[in-house]
Protein backbone atom coordinates (compact mmCIF):
# COMPACT_ATOMS: atom_id res chain seq x y z
CA UNK A 1 0.00 0.00 0.00
CA UNK A 2 1.25 3.41 -0.96
CA UNK A 3 2.50 5.07 2.27
CA UNK A 4 0.10 8.10 1.68
CA UNK A 5 -3.02 5.95 2.17
CA UNK A 6 -2.06 4.45 5.77
CA UNK A 7 -3.72 5.73 8.18
CA UNK A 8 -2.54 8.63 10.31
CA UNK A 9 -1.91 8.40 14.08
CA UNK A 10 -4.01 10.14 16.74
CA UNK A 11 -2.02 13.57 17.32
CA UNK A 12 -0.98 13.61 13.79
CA UNK A 13 -4.51 15.23 12.84
CA UNK A 14 -6.96 17.76 14.43
CA UNK A 15 -10.68 16.13 15.42
CA UNK A 16 -12.30 18.26 12.21
CA UNK A 17 -10.13 16.64 9.85
CA UNK A 18 -11.41 13.52 10.90
CA UNK A 19 -14.47 14.67 10.53
CA UNK A 20 -14.27 15.70 7.25
CA UNK A 21 -12.91 12.56 6.31
CA UNK A 22 -15.29 10.34 8.00
CA UNK A 23 -18.06 12.43 5.86
CA UNK A 24 -16.18 12.41 2.62
CA UNK A 25 -16.66 7.75 3.51
CA UNK A 26 -20.55 8.40 3.32
CA UNK A 27 -20.34 9.74 -0.39
CA UNK A 28 -20.53 6.67 -3.01
CA UNK A 29 -19.22 7.19 -6.41
CA UNK A 30 -22.15 8.24 -8.76
CA UNK A 31 -24.12 10.06 -6.32
CA UNK A 32 -25.44 13.28 -6.63
CA UNK A 33 -25.10 15.18 -3.69
CA UNK A 34 -27.04 18.38 -2.00
CA UNK A 35 -24.34 19.97 -0.01
CA UNK A 36 -24.95 22.69 2.42
CA UNK A 37 -22.74 25.51 3.45
CA UNK A 38 -19.85 24.35 5.36
CA UNK A 39 -17.98 21.08 6.28
CA UNK A 40 -20.20 19.82 3.94
CA UNK A 41 -18.34 21.40 1.05
CA UNK A 42 -15.15 20.32 2.49
CA UNK A 43 -16.67 16.43 2.82
CA UNK A 44 -17.75 16.42 -1.10
CA UNK A 45 -15.27 17.90 -2.35
CA UNK A 46 -12.72 15.31 -0.71
CA UNK A 47 -14.65 12.66 -1.67
CA UNK A 48 -14.49 13.79 -5.24
CA UNK A 49 -10.62 13.98 -4.98
CA UNK A 50 -10.63 10.44 -3.86
CA UNK A 51 -12.63 7.46 -3.75
CA UNK A 52 -15.83 9.29 -6.00
CA UNK A 53 -14.86 11.10 -8.72
CA UNK A 54 -17.69 10.30 -10.47
CA UNK A 55 -20.25 11.95 -7.59
CA UNK A 56 -21.61 15.04 -8.79
CA UNK A 57 -22.59 18.08 -6.21
CA UNK A 58 -25.78 20.37 -6.35
CA UNK A 59 -25.15 23.68 -4.17
CA UNK A 60 -29.09 25.20 -3.72
CA UNK A 61 -28.15 28.41 -5.07
CA UNK A 62 -28.33 27.24 -8.18
CA UNK A 63 -24.92 25.46 -9.75
CA UNK A 64 -25.45 21.97 -10.81
CA UNK A 65 -22.13 20.15 -11.07
CA UNK A 66 -19.71 22.15 -10.70
CA UNK A 67 -16.14 21.61 -10.07
CA UNK A 68 -14.80 24.57 -7.90
CA UNK A 69 -11.18 24.80 -7.67
CA UNK A 70 -11.26 27.08 -4.98
CA UNK A 71 -13.35 26.37 -1.66
CA UNK A 72 -16.63 28.33 -1.41
CA UNK A 73 -17.62 30.52 1.25
CA UNK A 74 -21.05 30.73 -0.10
CA UNK A 75 -23.13 28.09 -1.89
CA UNK A 76 -24.25 30.83 -4.19
CA UNK A 77 -20.55 31.36 -4.43
CA UNK A 78 -18.91 32.63 -8.18
CA UNK A 79 -16.66 29.43 -7.49
CA UNK A 80 -19.60 27.14 -6.90
CA UNK A 81 -20.48 28.25 -10.51
CA UNK A 82 -16.72 27.05 -12.29
CA UNK A 83 -17.52 24.49 -14.94
CA UNK A 84 -20.63 23.45 -13.67
CA UNK A 85 -22.89 22.21 -16.31
CA UNK A 86 -25.69 24.65 -15.62
CA UNK A 87 -26.12 27.50 -13.29
CA UNK A 88 -29.85 28.01 -12.81
CA UNK A 89 -31.57 28.98 -9.52
CA UNK A 90 -33.12 27.62 -6.32
CA UNK A 91 -36.38 27.02 -8.77
CA UNK A 92 -33.64 24.50 -10.59
CA UNK A 93 -32.09 23.38 -7.32
CA UNK A 94 -35.45 22.60 -5.14
CA UNK A 95 -37.56 21.85 -7.54
CA UNK A 96 -36.18 20.42 -11.08
CA UNK A 97 -33.16 18.52 -9.15
CA UNK A 98 -34.25 17.64 -5.35
CA UNK A 99 -38.20 17.47 -6.05
CA UNK A 100 -37.97 15.47 -9.59
CA UNK A 101 -35.92 12.66 -7.14
CA UNK A 102 -32.37 13.07 -8.55
CA UNK A 103 -31.08 13.24 -5.30
CA UNK A 104 -28.66 10.56 -3.88
CA UNK A 105 -27.42 12.31 -0.77
CA UNK A 106 -28.00 15.44 1.33
CA UNK A 107 -25.20 16.37 3.49
CA UNK A 108 -26.28 19.09 5.71
CA UNK A 109 -25.06 20.18 9.61
CA UNK A 110 -27.29 21.03 12.64
CA UNK A 111 -27.13 22.50 16.03
CA UNK A 112 -29.62 19.43 18.00
CA UNK A 113 -30.78 16.27 16.94
CA UNK A 114 -33.12 14.23 18.46
CA UNK A 115 -32.74 10.27 18.43
CA UNK A 116 -34.68 9.91 15.60
CA UNK A 117 -32.81 12.30 13.69
CA UNK A 118 -35.34 15.44 14.14
CA UNK A 119 -33.08 18.46 13.85
CA UNK A 120 -33.20 21.86 14.64
CA UNK A 121 -31.13 24.97 13.15
CA UNK A 122 -34.08 27.69 14.25
CA UNK A 123 -34.25 28.61 17.62
CA UNK A 124 -33.50 27.59 21.27
CA UNK A 125 -36.31 27.96 23.80
CA UNK A 126 -39.77 28.59 22.51
CA UNK A 127 -40.24 29.68 18.82
CA UNK A 128 -42.57 31.95 20.03
CA UNK A 129 -40.10 34.02 22.35
CA UNK A 130 -36.24 31.90 21.93
CA UNK A 131 -32.90 32.41 24.11
CA UNK A 132 -31.15 31.87 20.74
CA UNK A 133 -32.15 32.48 17.12
CA UNK A 134 -30.01 30.22 14.31
CA UNK A 135 -30.34 30.53 10.57
CA UNK A 136 -33.61 28.68 10.03
CA UNK A 137 -33.89 26.15 7.74
CA UNK A 138 -32.65 27.48 4.50
CA UNK A 139 -32.57 24.16 1.78
CA UNK A 140 -31.74 21.99 5.59
CA UNK A 141 -35.84 20.16 5.65
CA UNK A 142 -36.10 20.06 2.01
CA UNK A 143 -32.83 18.50 1.26
CA UNK A 144 -33.46 16.25 4.59
CA UNK A 145 -36.84 15.28 2.93
CA UNK A 146 -36.48 14.36 -0.22
CA UNK A 147 -32.19 13.07 -0.98
CA UNK A 148 -32.29 9.24 -1.01
CA UNK A 149 -29.72 9.39 1.99
CA UNK A 150 -29.02 12.19 4.07
CA UNK A 151 -25.97 13.00 6.54
CA UNK A 152 -26.05 15.48 9.27
CA UNK A 153 -22.63 16.40 9.99
CA UNK A 154 -22.41 18.04 13.89
CA UNK A 155 -20.67 18.78 16.72
CA UNK A 156 -21.18 15.74 19.84
CA UNK A 157 -22.17 17.85 22.84
CA UNK A 158 -25.02 16.77 25.56
CA UNK A 159 -26.74 20.28 24.70
CA UNK A 160 -27.02 19.21 21.04
CA UNK A 161 -28.23 15.57 21.33
CA UNK A 162 -31.14 15.73 23.23
CA UNK A 163 -34.60 13.63 24.03
CA UNK A 164 -36.59 16.44 22.18
CA UNK A 165 -34.69 19.42 20.37
CA UNK A 166 -37.11 23.24 20.59
CA UNK A 167 -38.19 23.23 17.22
CA UNK A 168 -38.00 20.48 14.49
CA UNK A 169 -36.47 22.49 11.30
CA UNK A 170 -35.83 19.35 9.55
CA UNK A 171 -37.46 15.64 9.84
CA UNK A 172 -36.44 12.64 10.78
CA UNK A 173 -37.97 9.00 10.92
CA UNK A 174 -40.51 10.15 13.63
CA UNK A 175 -42.21 13.49 12.36
CA UNK A 176 -45.36 15.57 13.17
CA UNK A 177 -48.39 14.63 10.97
CA UNK A 178 -50.24 17.82 10.60
CA UNK A 179 -52.69 19.51 11.40
CA UNK A 180 -52.84 17.36 14.78
CA UNK A 181 -49.51 17.56 15.30
CA UNK A 182 -49.18 13.96 16.64
CA UNK A 183 -46.33 12.41 16.00
CA UNK A 184 -46.00 9.66 13.02
CA UNK A 185 -43.62 7.51 11.25
CA UNK A 186 -41.82 9.84 8.14
CA UNK A 187 -43.26 6.92 5.79
CA UNK A 188 -47.08 7.38 6.99
CA UNK A 189 -46.83 11.59 6.66
CA UNK A 190 -44.57 11.32 3.28
CA UNK A 191 -46.77 8.30 1.39
CA UNK A 192 -46.34 8.19 -1.64
CA UNK A 193 -43.21 11.33 -1.47
CA UNK A 194 -41.17 9.40 0.61
CA UNK A 195 -37.69 8.76 -0.82
CA UNK A 196 -35.76 8.16 2.55
CA UNK A 197 -34.44 9.76 5.15
CA UNK A 198 -31.17 10.83 7.62
CA UNK A 199 -28.70 7.46 7.43
CA UNK A 200 -25.68 9.07 9.56
CA UNK A 201 -24.68 11.61 11.81
CA UNK A 202 -21.01 12.17 12.47
CA UNK A 203 -19.35 14.55 14.87
CA UNK A 204 -15.62 14.80 16.36
CA UNK A 205 -16.59 12.10 18.67
CA UNK A 206 -18.26 9.30 16.44
CA UNK A 207 -20.64 8.12 13.63
CA UNK A 208 -24.27 7.31 14.46
CA UNK A 209 -26.66 5.58 12.02
CA UNK A 210 -30.14 4.88 12.69
CA UNK A 211 -31.74 1.27 13.06
CA UNK A 212 -35.01 0.08 11.13
CA UNK A 213 -37.26 1.74 13.28
CA UNK A 214 -35.65 5.07 12.61
CA UNK A 215 -33.88 5.14 15.69
CA UNK A 216 -30.53 6.66 16.45
CA UNK A 217 -27.36 3.92 17.06
CA UNK A 218 -23.69 4.83 17.77
CA UNK A 219 -22.05 2.68 14.62
CA UNK A 220 -18.19 4.04 15.48
CA UNK A 221 -15.95 5.49 17.94
CA UNK A 222 -13.38 7.96 16.38
CA UNK A 223 -9.57 6.98 17.69
CA UNK A 224 -8.71 8.67 21.12
CA UNK A 225 -12.67 8.04 22.22
CA UNK A 226 -14.20 5.70 24.24
CA UNK A 227 -18.22 4.40 24.20
CA UNK A 228 -17.99 5.90 27.45
CA UNK A 229 -17.18 9.41 26.35
CA UNK A 230 -20.04 9.36 23.44
CA UNK A 231 -22.85 8.22 25.91
CA UNK A 232 -22.01 11.28 28.55
CA UNK A 233 -22.42 13.70 25.25
CA UNK A 234 -25.66 12.41 24.73
CA UNK A 235 -28.80 13.06 26.31
CA UNK A 236 -30.77 10.39 25.30
CA UNK A 237 -30.81 7.10 26.23
CA UNK A 238 -28.44 5.77 23.44
CA UNK A 239 -28.02 2.66 22.37
CA UNK A 240 -24.37 1.34 22.44
CA UNK A 241 -25.24 -2.48 21.37
CA UNK A 242 -24.43 -2.50 17.53
CA UNK A 243 -21.26 -0.43 18.13
CA UNK A 244 -19.17 -1.88 15.11
CA UNK A 245 -15.55 -0.67 16.04
CA UNK A 246 -12.96 2.64 15.66
CA UNK A 247 -13.64 4.85 13.17
CA UNK A 248 -10.89 4.80 10.21
CA UNK A 249 -8.63 7.78 10.89
CA UNK A 250 -7.48 10.38 8.31
CA UNK A 251 -4.92 8.94 5.61
CA UNK A 252 -1.99 11.26 4.99
CA UNK A 253 -3.03 11.31 1.56
CA UNK A 254 -6.93 12.61 2.57
CA UNK A 255 -4.93 15.13 5.18
CA UNK A 256 -2.38 16.53 2.36
CA UNK A 257 -5.85 16.98 0.00
CA UNK A 258 -7.43 18.76 2.77
CA UNK A 259 -4.55 21.18 3.79
CA UNK A 260 -3.25 21.67 -0.20
CA UNK A 261 -6.30 21.04 -2.29
CA UNK A 262 -9.57 21.52 -0.81
CA UNK A 263 -8.77 24.27 1.95
CA UNK A 264 -5.71 25.66 1.47
CA UNK A 265 -6.70 29.47 2.01
CA UNK A 266 -7.89 28.18 5.76
CA UNK A 267 -11.66 29.43 5.19
CA UNK A 268 -12.82 26.42 7.25
CA UNK A 269 -9.68 24.65 8.46
CA UNK A 270 -7.70 25.95 11.53
CA UNK B 1 -38.08 50.01 -29.09
CA UNK B 2 -38.35 50.24 -25.05
CA UNK B 3 -36.53 52.40 -22.61
CA UNK B 4 -35.81 52.89 -18.92
CA UNK B 5 -36.74 54.86 -16.35
CA UNK B 6 -33.24 56.01 -15.10
CA UNK B 7 -33.41 57.42 -11.69
CA UNK B 8 -30.69 58.13 -8.94
CA UNK B 9 -30.41 56.34 -5.85
CA UNK B 10 -31.56 58.49 -3.36
CA UNK B 11 -35.05 59.38 -5.62
CA UNK B 12 -35.02 55.41 -6.21
CA UNK B 13 -35.25 55.15 -2.61
CA UNK B 14 -37.61 57.26 -2.12
CA UNK B 15 -40.23 55.22 -3.80
CA UNK B 16 -40.54 53.29 -1.23
CA UNK B 17 -43.12 53.76 1.24
CA UNK B 18 -43.08 53.13 5.50
CA UNK B 19 -44.82 49.71 5.78
CA UNK B 20 -43.81 48.19 1.96
CA UNK B 21 -44.03 44.70 1.41
CA UNK B 22 -40.66 44.23 -0.12
CA UNK B 23 -38.13 41.28 -1.64
CA UNK B 24 -34.44 41.30 -2.85
CA UNK B 25 -32.42 39.79 -5.48
CA UNK B 26 -29.33 37.48 -4.95
CA UNK B 27 -28.44 34.80 -2.62
CA UNK B 28 -26.75 35.63 1.38
CA UNK B 29 -24.12 37.56 0.28
CA UNK B 30 -24.04 37.57 -3.35
CA UNK B 31 -25.89 40.31 -5.68
CA UNK B 32 -27.90 42.09 -2.60
CA UNK B 33 -28.83 45.59 -3.72
CA UNK B 34 -27.10 47.21 -0.71
CA UNK B 35 -26.42 50.64 -1.57
CA UNK B 36 -30.55 50.90 -2.05
CA UNK B 37 -30.67 49.38 1.56
CA UNK B 38 -28.10 51.66 3.17
CA UNK B 39 -30.05 54.75 1.80
CA UNK B 40 -33.81 53.66 2.85
CA UNK B 41 -32.40 53.33 6.58
CA UNK B 42 -30.71 57.04 5.62
CA UNK B 43 -34.14 58.30 4.63
CA UNK B 44 -35.48 56.47 7.92
CA UNK B 45 -37.85 54.00 6.48
CA UNK B 46 -40.19 52.20 9.42
CA UNK B 47 -42.09 49.37 9.50
CA UNK B 48 -41.14 47.56 5.91
CA UNK B 49 -42.28 43.82 5.25
CA UNK B 50 -39.52 41.88 3.95
CA UNK B 51 -40.31 38.70 1.78
CA UNK B 52 -37.37 36.71 1.36
CA UNK B 53 -36.37 33.57 0.02
CA UNK B 54 -33.55 33.94 2.63
CA UNK B 55 -31.68 37.05 4.32
CA UNK B 56 -27.96 38.47 4.00
CA UNK B 57 -26.48 41.12 4.80
CA UNK B 58 -28.58 43.45 3.28
CA UNK B 59 -31.68 42.59 5.69
CA UNK B 60 -29.33 42.34 8.87
CA UNK B 61 -28.84 45.74 7.87
CA UNK B 62 -32.48 47.04 7.68
CA UNK B 63 -33.36 45.00 10.40
CA UNK B 64 -30.70 46.29 12.79
CA UNK B 65 -31.52 49.74 11.79
CA UNK B 66 -35.06 49.38 13.33
CA UNK B 67 -36.56 49.56 9.46
CA UNK B 68 -38.47 46.04 9.20
CA UNK B 69 -41.86 45.38 10.84
CA UNK B 70 -42.04 41.68 9.61
CA UNK B 71 -39.78 39.72 7.96
CA UNK B 72 -40.49 36.73 6.52
CA UNK B 73 -38.15 33.93 5.08
CA UNK B 74 -36.48 30.63 5.11
CA UNK B 75 -32.80 31.12 6.47
CA UNK B 76 -30.74 34.58 7.82
CA UNK B 77 -27.20 34.91 7.99
CA UNK B 78 -23.63 35.38 5.83
CA UNK B 79 -22.74 31.71 5.61
CA UNK B 80 -19.51 30.57 6.34
CA UNK B 81 -18.58 34.62 6.81
CA UNK B 82 -20.93 35.03 9.63
CA UNK B 83 -23.35 32.35 10.15
CA UNK B 84 -26.05 33.54 12.03
CA UNK B 85 -28.14 36.60 11.42
CA UNK B 86 -27.04 38.28 14.73
CA UNK B 87 -29.23 41.42 14.46
CA UNK B 88 -32.61 39.19 12.86
CA UNK B 89 -31.60 37.02 15.97
CA UNK B 90 -31.21 40.12 18.55
CA UNK B 91 -34.82 41.56 17.36
CA UNK B 92 -36.55 38.13 17.40
CA UNK B 93 -35.48 37.40 21.08
CA UNK B 94 -36.49 40.79 22.33
CA UNK B 95 -39.78 40.50 20.55
CA UNK B 96 -39.03 43.39 18.63
CA UNK B 97 -39.92 42.14 15.48
CA UNK B 98 -42.59 39.59 14.03
CA UNK B 99 -41.20 36.37 12.46
CA UNK B 100 -42.01 33.68 10.15
CA UNK B 101 -40.51 31.01 8.89
CA UNK B 102 -40.48 28.68 5.97
CA UNK B 103 -38.42 26.38 4.25
CA UNK B 104 -36.00 27.19 1.27
CA UNK B 105 -38.28 25.14 -1.00
CA UNK B 106 -41.14 26.68 0.92
CA UNK B 107 -40.10 30.51 -0.11
CA UNK B 108 -39.34 29.35 -3.31
CA UNK B 109 -42.41 27.88 -4.16
CA UNK B 110 -44.11 31.01 -2.75
CA UNK B 111 -42.17 33.77 -5.08
CA UNK B 112 -42.69 31.28 -7.70
CA UNK B 113 -46.38 31.20 -7.86
CA UNK B 114 -46.34 35.18 -7.39
CA UNK B 115 -44.02 35.10 -10.33
CA UNK B 116 -46.31 33.23 -12.40
CA UNK B 117 -49.47 34.77 -11.69
CA UNK B 118 -51.54 31.49 -9.84
CA UNK B 119 -52.45 32.16 -6.09
CA UNK B 120 -50.44 28.76 -4.98
CA UNK B 121 -47.86 26.20 -5.62
CA UNK B 122 -48.08 22.69 -4.33
CA UNK B 123 -44.87 21.11 -2.70
CA UNK B 124 -44.45 17.85 -0.62
CA UNK B 125 -40.76 19.37 0.39
CA UNK B 126 -40.80 19.44 4.43
CA UNK B 127 -43.92 18.03 5.75
CA UNK B 128 -43.83 17.02 9.28
CA UNK B 129 -41.54 19.97 10.75
CA UNK B 130 -42.58 22.60 13.00
CA UNK B 131 -42.32 25.16 10.38
CA UNK B 132 -46.03 23.96 9.79
CA UNK B 133 -47.05 24.15 13.49
CA UNK B 134 -49.66 26.22 13.64
CA UNK B 135 -48.67 27.76 17.19
CA UNK B 136 -45.54 29.05 15.56
CA UNK B 137 -47.29 30.84 12.70
CA UNK B 138 -45.69 34.08 13.54
CA UNK B 139 -47.92 36.63 11.72
CA UNK B 140 -50.98 34.48 12.19
CA UNK B 141 -49.82 35.38 16.38
CA UNK B 142 -49.40 39.22 15.11
CA UNK B 143 -53.21 39.48 13.86
CA UNK B 144 -51.18 40.04 10.39
CA UNK B 145 -53.90 36.89 8.59
CA UNK B 146 -57.13 38.71 8.72
CA UNK B 147 -57.34 39.54 5.38
CA UNK B 148 -56.87 43.34 5.61
CA UNK B 149 -52.71 43.00 4.20
CA UNK B 150 -52.84 42.39 0.25
CA UNK B 151 -49.38 41.13 1.28
CA UNK B 152 -50.17 38.43 3.82
CA UNK B 153 -51.93 35.39 2.77
CA UNK B 154 -55.21 34.33 4.82
CA UNK B 155 -53.43 31.03 5.71
CA UNK B 156 -49.60 30.13 6.03
CA UNK B 157 -50.36 26.77 4.09
CA UNK B 158 -52.51 24.37 2.98
CA UNK B 159 -53.09 20.41 3.41
CA UNK B 160 -54.14 18.79 0.15
CA UNK B 161 -55.02 15.39 -1.54
CA UNK B 162 -53.43 14.95 -4.51
CA UNK B 163 -57.20 14.91 -6.85
CA UNK B 164 -55.54 13.61 -10.23
CA UNK B 165 -53.31 11.06 -9.10
CA UNK B 166 -53.47 9.45 -5.32
CA UNK B 167 -50.34 11.00 -4.56
CA UNK B 168 -51.51 11.64 -0.89
CA UNK B 169 -51.40 14.50 1.29
CA UNK B 170 -49.19 17.41 0.06
CA UNK B 171 -48.94 21.39 1.03
CA UNK B 172 -49.86 24.37 -0.79
CA UNK B 173 -48.21 27.09 -0.80
CA UNK B 174 -50.00 31.08 -0.79
CA UNK B 175 -48.55 33.02 -3.70
CA UNK B 176 -46.32 36.88 -2.67
CA UNK B 177 -46.61 39.30 -4.82
CA UNK B 178 -44.27 41.87 -2.88
CA UNK B 179 -45.00 45.75 -3.70
CA UNK B 180 -41.60 46.38 -4.67
CA UNK B 181 -38.59 44.21 -5.84
CA UNK B 182 -35.24 45.55 -5.25
CA UNK B 183 -32.72 44.23 -7.30
CA UNK B 184 -28.83 44.06 -8.03
CA UNK B 185 -27.66 43.29 -11.48
CA UNK B 186 -24.86 44.13 -12.89
CA UNK B 187 -25.46 44.66 -16.39
CA UNK B 188 -28.85 46.34 -17.58
CA UNK B 189 -29.48 47.11 -21.09
CA UNK B 190 -30.10 50.36 -22.74
CA UNK B 191 -33.76 48.94 -22.90
CA UNK B 192 -34.01 47.34 -19.98
CA UNK B 193 -32.88 43.74 -21.07
CA UNK B 194 -31.14 42.51 -17.36
CA UNK B 195 -28.52 40.00 -17.58
CA UNK B 196 -26.78 38.50 -14.54
CA UNK B 197 -23.73 36.98 -14.89
CA UNK B 198 -23.96 33.27 -12.96
CA UNK B 199 -26.21 31.68 -11.32
CA UNK B 200 -30.06 33.02 -11.09
CA UNK B 201 -30.65 32.75 -7.86
CA UNK B 202 -34.60 33.52 -7.58
CA UNK B 203 -34.15 37.25 -9.13
CA UNK B 204 -36.37 36.87 -12.63
CA UNK B 205 -38.86 35.44 -9.94
CA UNK B 206 -38.96 38.21 -7.68
CA UNK B 207 -38.80 40.49 -10.76
CA UNK B 208 -41.67 38.58 -12.19
CA UNK B 209 -44.05 38.47 -8.75
CA UNK B 210 -43.26 42.49 -7.35
CA UNK B 211 -45.48 45.11 -8.45
CA UNK B 212 -42.70 47.77 -8.75
CA UNK B 213 -39.19 46.92 -9.95
CA UNK B 214 -35.96 48.60 -9.28
CA UNK B 215 -32.91 48.03 -10.78
CA UNK B 216 -29.66 49.11 -9.23
CA UNK B 217 -26.58 47.95 -11.80
CA UNK B 218 -22.94 48.43 -12.52
CA UNK B 219 -23.21 49.22 -15.65
CA UNK B 220 -25.79 50.23 -18.23
CA UNK B 221 -24.91 48.80 -21.89
CA UNK B 222 -26.08 49.14 -25.36
CA UNK B 223 -29.32 46.85 -25.00
CA UNK B 224 -28.02 45.68 -28.40
CA UNK B 225 -25.12 43.78 -26.87
CA UNK B 226 -27.24 42.01 -24.65
CA UNK B 227 -29.21 40.82 -27.54
CA UNK B 228 -26.39 39.23 -29.73
CA UNK B 229 -26.90 36.13 -26.59
CA UNK B 230 -30.38 36.30 -25.57
CA UNK B 231 -29.77 33.04 -24.14
CA UNK B 232 -27.46 34.83 -21.30
CA UNK B 233 -30.62 37.46 -20.56
CA UNK B 234 -32.51 37.55 -16.63
CA UNK B 235 -35.50 39.70 -18.23
CA UNK B 236 -37.10 41.56 -20.67
CA UNK B 237 -36.89 45.65 -20.08
CA UNK B 238 -40.81 45.84 -19.78
CA UNK B 239 -40.89 44.19 -16.40
CA UNK B 240 -38.67 46.61 -15.64
CA UNK B 241 -39.69 50.03 -13.80
CA UNK B 242 -36.72 52.16 -12.39
CA UNK B 243 -32.84 51.74 -12.90
CA UNK B 244 -30.49 53.01 -11.41
CA UNK B 245 -26.76 53.30 -12.53
CA UNK B 246 -24.50 52.60 -9.18
CA UNK B 247 -21.15 51.27 -9.66
CA UNK B 248 -20.17 48.72 -6.24
CA UNK B 249 -24.15 49.11 -5.14
CA UNK B 250 -23.52 45.18 -3.86
CA UNK B 251 -20.41 45.81 -1.63
CA UNK B 252 -19.64 43.84 0.73
CA UNK B 253 -21.62 40.85 -1.32
CA UNK B 254 -20.33 40.01 -4.54
CA UNK B 255 -21.33 40.19 -7.91
CA UNK B 256 -19.72 37.60 -10.19
CA UNK B 257 -17.12 39.26 -12.75
CA UNK B 258 -16.77 42.49 -10.60
CA UNK B 259 -16.18 41.80 -7.58
CA UNK B 260 -15.81 39.30 -4.50
CA UNK B 261 -17.93 39.34 -1.94
CA UNK B 262 -15.58 41.40 1.20
CA UNK B 263 -15.25 38.43 3.55
CA UNK B 264 -13.31 40.96 6.42
CA UNK B 265 -15.98 43.86 6.18
CA UNK B 266 -18.74 40.35 6.41
CA UNK B 267 -17.01 39.25 9.42
CA UNK B 268 -16.62 42.37 10.84
CA UNK B 269 -19.86 43.29 10.43
CA UNK B 270 -21.19 39.93 12.35
CA UNK B 271 -19.12 40.23 15.23
CA UNK B 272 -19.10 44.10 15.64
CA UNK B 273 -23.14 44.75 15.72
CA UNK B 274 -24.27 41.50 18.30
CA UNK B 275 -26.22 44.74 20.29
CA UNK B 276 -28.07 47.84 19.34
CA UNK B 277 -25.71 50.00 20.30
CA UNK B 278 -22.72 48.18 18.79
CA UNK B 279 -25.05 48.33 15.47
CA UNK B 280 -25.86 52.01 15.95
CA UNK B 281 -22.02 52.66 16.29
CA UNK B 282 -21.49 50.32 12.92
CA UNK B 283 -24.57 52.51 11.21
CA UNK B 284 -22.98 55.65 12.16
CA UNK B 285 -19.69 55.07 10.07
CA UNK B 286 -20.61 52.75 7.52
CA UNK B 287 -24.38 54.52 6.91
CA UNK B 288 -24.85 57.95 8.17
CA UNK B 289 -21.03 58.58 7.73
CA UNK B 290 -21.24 58.61 4.21
CA UNK B 291 -23.76 60.83 2.51
CA UNK B 292 -23.27 59.35 -1.10
CA UNK B 293 -21.99 55.98 -2.85
CA UNK B 294 -18.90 57.71 -4.13
CA UNK B 295 -17.86 58.51 -0.44
CA UNK B 296 -19.20 55.56 0.85
CA UNK B 297 -16.30 54.30 -2.07
CA UNK B 298 -13.95 56.86 -0.91
CA UNK B 299 -14.12 55.46 2.32
CA UNK B 300 -13.75 51.35 1.50
CA UNK B 301 -10.49 52.72 -0.46
CA UNK B 302 -8.78 51.67 -3.55
CA UNK B 303 -6.24 49.15 -2.12
CA UNK B 304 -9.52 47.29 -0.72
CA UNK B 305 -11.61 47.43 -3.87
CA UNK B 306 -8.74 46.35 -5.86
CA UNK B 307 -8.06 43.21 -3.77
CA UNK B 308 -11.94 42.25 -4.30
CA UNK B 309 -11.97 43.24 -8.26
CA UNK B 310 -12.77 39.94 -9.84
CA UNK B 311 -10.71 37.73 -12.08
CA UNK B 312 -12.74 38.48 -15.52
CA UNK B 313 -11.59 34.58 -15.99
CA UNK B 314 -13.14 32.97 -12.79
CA UNK B 315 -15.35 35.88 -12.08
CA UNK B 316 -14.06 35.97 -8.69
CA UNK B 317 -11.18 37.33 -7.05
CA UNK B 318 -7.89 35.08 -6.61
CA UNK B 319 -5.65 37.98 -4.22
CA UNK B 320 -8.22 38.80 -1.86
CA UNK B 321 -7.35 37.05 1.63
CA UNK B 322 -10.46 35.22 2.98
CA UNK B 323 -8.99 32.86 5.57
CA UNK B 324 -6.35 32.04 7.54
CA UNK B 325 -3.77 31.26 5.41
Amino acid sequence: MDASNEYAKVGEFKPIDLLAAAAAREVNDGDVVFAGTGLPMLAITLAQYTHAPNSRCIYEAGSIDGRPIDLPTSVGDARCCYQCAKAGGLYEAFYGQLHSGYVDLGFLGGAEIDKYGNLNTTVIGDYNSPKVRFTGSGGNADINSYAARTVFIMNQEKRRFRENVDYVTSPGWRIKKWPSGDWAPRREVYGKFFRGGPTAVITDMAVFRFDQTGLMYLDTVHPGFSVEDVKNNVDFDLNISLVSGETKAPTYHQLDLLYNKVDPEGIFLP
Amino acid sequence: MGKINTIALKEAAGLIQDGDCIAFSGFTIWRRPVALCYELVRQGKKNLHLFEVQGGFHSEVLIGAGCVKMWEGSWMGQELLGKTGVNLSRKQCEGQIIVDDYSHGHAVARIQAGAIGVPFFPTALAMGTDILNPKYDGFARAGQRDGSDPYVAREKYKIVRDPFYDMGELLLMPAINPKVALVYAPLVGSEGTVRVLAQTYNDADVIKAAETVIVICEEIVPDEYLRRDPTQNLATGYEIDYVVKCPWAAHPTGSQYYYDTDADFLRNFNAATRTQEQFDQWADEWIFGVDSQEEYLQKLGAKRMELLRASQLLGYSTSVKRGTR
